[in-house]
């Protein structure tokens, strides 16, 4: 863990690891995106009904709460629940069967078809839908 | 010596825990993609189909509690609020709460260096996950 060597935010942007760096990032970012709103919604919900809607705590739930509603933001959830079960699944697969990693490349190009439309199609029916 | 032993012993009972953390990880994963597919199948042959929007969908996809699928013209009872579900939603809710926070520990541990602080933050880490898991049972079992 001491090992890691310190790396400014310039090398770290010019670093060209391509396809597998880009995938690692938005799977770190995927993550926290759902672990952070996903858990915020939790609470929030569990407030939602617990306390009186008048008080501090119930106002600050509801605009949590419209603020998780809110389109975009359902975009992103979107976006990072299905990279990371998209990302999530070729890690898996390739972890059982490190033989399959020379076929990273390819991979990557079935992934990129999969979430594509599983992302867009969804997210566009969402957007028109909210259009009405 | 006896430093050295116990450096050893530290070393390999951690080892052990993050493969079993590795271990869950993927076997949680593969079991959301599984009831992620198993949620919208079910949804679409029990009434679903033609009267929830993609939106309610996605939503009864990824957690499959009432509150999800009420404002739609479903019918809520019996298909979408039953034991089945809460007990359902319970263990999906617990093993993605444990996925989630344990990824985030993973993710502190490769920028945060000083043991103290590392102390804490997982300190604090474990105590919102417990209160995720308080709320959502909350929700679950109670407010339904």
């Amino acid at each position: 863990m001491s090992s890691i060597s310190r790396v400014s935010l310039v090398q770290a942007l010019r670093y060209r690891g391509g396809q597998s760096m880009l995938a690692w990032m938005l799977h770190r970012i995927s993550g926290i995106g759902i672990v952070v709103f996903v858990s915020m919604h939790v609470v929030a919900a569990f407030f939602l009904y617990s306390v009186e809607p008048q008080s501090i705590t119930g106002q600050i739930t509801q605009a949590l709460t419209i603020f998780y509603e809110w389109l975009p933001m359902q975009i992103f959830i979107l976006f990072s629940v299905m990279w990371h079960a998209i990302n999530g699944a070729r890690i898996v697969v390739l972890d059982m069967w490190p033989s399959l990693m020379t076929y990273n490349r390819e991979a990557m190009w079935v992934q990129w078809a999969l979430f594509v439309p599983l992302f867009l199609l969804p997210s566009i029916l969402m957007i028109l839908g909210a259009m009405g | 010596m006896t430093s050295q032993a116990n450096v050893r012993a530290r070393n390999r009972s951690g080892g052990r825990f993050e493969l079993y953390a590795w271990f869950f990880t993927r076997v949680t994963g593969i079991l959301f993609l599984l009831m992620g597919a198993f949620n919208l199948v079910y949804a679409n042959l029990v009434g679903g189909q033609g009267k929830m929007d993609v939106a309610a969908q996605m939503r009864w996809a990824f957690f499959p509690i009432p509150f999800h699928v009420e404002s739609t013209s479903v019918e809520v009872t019996p298909n979408f609020a039953n034991p089945f579900w809460q007990v359902y939603s319970f263990i999906l809710v617990a093993f993605a709460a444990t996925h989630g926070f344990n990824g985030l520990r993973v993710i502190l541990e490769d920028y945060v260096h000083s043991p103290l602080a590392l102390a804490w933050l997982r300190g604090i880490l474990v105590f919102i996950w417990l209160f995720v898991l308080l709320s959502a049972i909350f929700l679950i079992f109670v407010y339904v």
